[in-house]
């Protein structure tokens, strides 16, 4: 009697669930959290609202706040009492919010007809799907089961480690704190937790936010460490015991020892795609990492078997691109659309400390696709209005734009590094939707006063070599 | 809302635990109360819904509420004082609605507080949302009365 299976109640699969629903199918949306080695479990909606974007923004706000109150008693602010964070309360208070999240997602299942079980689901046959001891036959499955984080592999990771799946729900207060990874997982948390005053180091075995634009990834990285954030740099853990961590150098001989109280593992995500039976029905996985290849319409190796999400081979890991890409499966599948989701132009944001925003091309990657000398790149260094005052960091705030000469001087790549940077970023990926070109930029009136209109008055290009460096007024 | 596997195993395996409320709700000291202690009850499952609630010969209020709703902490101890003013004449009842969902999901509860008040198994009244001590006055006198 159901028309469409989904596995995975997070943000693909609750979207692309509600949309089928609309268009008039039975759906059935399967949902379980494996409980980490610690124990934790959650509620329905995934890792973003339970694990991840939700809780990571909230726990980055705080960090914020704590800043803003240092911030505050140049701006004539005055209170007696020295600032401190309590962890136990920010914890409840953002539980409590996920929890609200959480009921209102059933409520909105339920509104929409959409069946909801806290099941696992198996593939036994073809077409055929095991939910606890009931088999449902059906024409159209849709894979949405997500990540989880990647262990180290070493002696007392799952002992004595957590990952962000414990993170956002410790009952105490982690400590002092060594963060394992330089992922934006890593970085973000490793940000926050320094902003609330703890004692962090990040153990990084390469190179800062994989995959992001180098030069950005730097000056983030340099941002936190000028803020309390501790680096080791081309170091591997090798053994977690209580407290205590060896590491050993990617490069030498050398082995370090140090001693923590939470050793937050964030070293990458693997795709939940063991242990449900794809094998069973022919559905191909890449081995490494799990993850599931798709067409341009999100289809498998399987015809009537789809997926989307942080599950899919070489697509980005973000919920509004999971979001979309389950709802217009959803319109292609039954509503008559033709729409294929758009994985162009995406824009993101990392909430460490400093926020780095960006859409498009990272410069290394233009570099390869164009050609040096087929683009130009405009920067500038910029000191938020803001931050005058209380007398921060002048010269470090950054912006710059891509641009391919050969195609009009069509923005191609836009990052900033600054504060409020998704705020900012939104706005420019409409833009560079619409072709945003350097004239079209020029042209723009700025807003005054603002970091984002530093877009809107770009002059001088990497090329020339010019000094971006700003003087005071 | 994250959980801790073994503290919910732990619950699940005591007859009659109380899910722990958050360091807001006086619920305990409430129950402790002369009047108050047995007319009002957490509701353990279905059945016992369809025993204490539904069956009642007397009226009920039920109060759905979550661990995670504020208002849900300050709505709960003031209705029960309410409830423990009408000497009798009223019963409580107090429904987690993440421990019985489906529950929740049968009376159509989609925001919380949601209060129902029950005569004879049928739903006769209901609000949503904070209540003043006067309000819940009459919300009940009226529950009696009818």
């Amino acid at each position: 009697e159901y028309d469409l299976i989904i596995i995975g109640g997070g943000s693909g699969g609750l979207a692309c669930s509600k949309e089928a629903a609309a268009l008039g199918k039975k759906v059935m949306v399967l949902d379980y959290v494996v409980p980490t080695p610690l124990g934790t479990s959650w509620g329905l909606g995934g890792t973003c609202v339970n694990v991840g974007c939700i809780p990571k923004k909230l726990m980055h706000q705080a960090a914020l706040l704590g800043q803003a109150l240092q911030d505050s008693r140049k701006y004539g602010w005055q209170y007696e009492e020295q600032v401190k964070h309590n962890w136990e309360v920010m914890v409840e208070a953002i539980q409590n919010y996920i929890g609200s999240l959480n009921w209102g997602y059933r409520v909105s299942l339920r509104e929409k007809s959409v069946t909801y079980l806290n099941s696992y689901g198996e593939f036994v046959e073809p077409h055929k799907i095991k939910v606890c001891t009931v088999f449902e036959i059906l024409k159209t499955f849709v894979l949405a089961t997500g990540e989880r984080p990647r262990y180290m592999g070493i002696p007392g990771d799952k002992e004595y480690c957590i990952t962000s799946d414990d993170l956002f729900s410790l009952p105490y207060c982690p400590g002092k704190t060594l963060v394992v990874g330089a992922s934006y997982v890593a970085l973000e948390c490793a940000g926050f937790l320094a902003g609330l005053g703890l004692d962090v180091t990040v153990m990084v075995r390469s190179i800062l936010l994989r995959g992001f634009d180098q030069e950005m990834a730097e000056k983030v990285g340099a941002y936190m460490e000028t803020h309390g954030v501790k680096f080791i740099r081309k170091f591997v853990p090798v053994q977690a015991r209580r407290l205590k961590v060896t590491a050993k150098s990617t490069e030498g001989t050398e082995v370090i020892e140090g001693e923590y109280n939470t050793v937050l593992i964030a070293i990458g995500r693997d795709a939940c795609t063991r242990n449900i039976g794809l094998e069973t029905i022919g559905v191909k996985i890449n081995e490494k990492n799990g993850k599931v290849p798709v067409n341009d319409e999100e289809q498998t190796s399987v015809p009537y078997v789809y997926a989307i999400g942080d599950i899919l081979e070489g697509k980005l890991e973000l919920t509004p691109v999971a979001i979309q890409a389950g709802r217009l499966l959803a319109r292609r599948l039954y509503g008559g659309s033709s729409r294929k989701c758009d994985y162009i132009n995406v824009p993101t944001t990392v909430f460490t400390p400093l926020e780095y925003g960006s859409c498009g091309f990272p410069e290394e990657k233009a570099v390869e696709e164009y050609g040096k000398q087929n683009l130009e790149v405009f920067h500038t260094l910029f000191w938020p209005l803001e931050w005058t005052v209380p007398g921060r960091d002048n010269n470090t705030c950054y912006a710059k734009i891509i641009c391919n000469k050969q195609d009009n001087n069509r923005v191609i790549g836009l990052h900033v590094l600054g504060p409020n940077a998704g705020e900012i970023t939104q706005g420019f990926a409409a833009a560079i939707k619409c072709g945003l070109t350097k004239e079209l930029l020029d042209e723009t009136i700025g807003i005054h006063p603002t970091c984002a209109e530093v877009f809107t008055t770009m002059d001088i290009t990497k090329s020339s070599g010019q000094d971006i460096t700003q003087k005071g007024c | 809302m994250a959980q801790r596997l073994a503290l919910r195993r732990l619950l699940s395996l005591t007859p009659g635990a109380v899910p722990p409320q958050g360091p807001l709700a006086p619920l305990s000291r409430t129950l402790g109360t002369s009047a108050g202690c047995r007319s009002t009850f957490n509701v353990q499952d279905g059945s016992d819904f369809q025993d204490r609630v539904v069956n009642n010969p007397k009226p009920v209020v039920v109060d759905f509420h979550a661990q995670w709703c504020g208002p849900c902490k300050i709505l709960g101890p003031r209705l029960e004082k309410m409830v423990a003013k009408q000497e009798g004449k009223v019963m409580m009842a107090k429904v987690d609605i993440d421990d019985h969902t489906d529950l929740a999901i049968e009376y159509e509860v989609s925001a919380v507080p949601t209060v129902l008040a029950m005569k004879n198994g049928d739903v006769v009244d209901k609000f949503v949302g904070i209540k003043d001590e006067d309000q819940l006055e009459a919300f009940l006198k009226k529950l009696i009365g009818a």
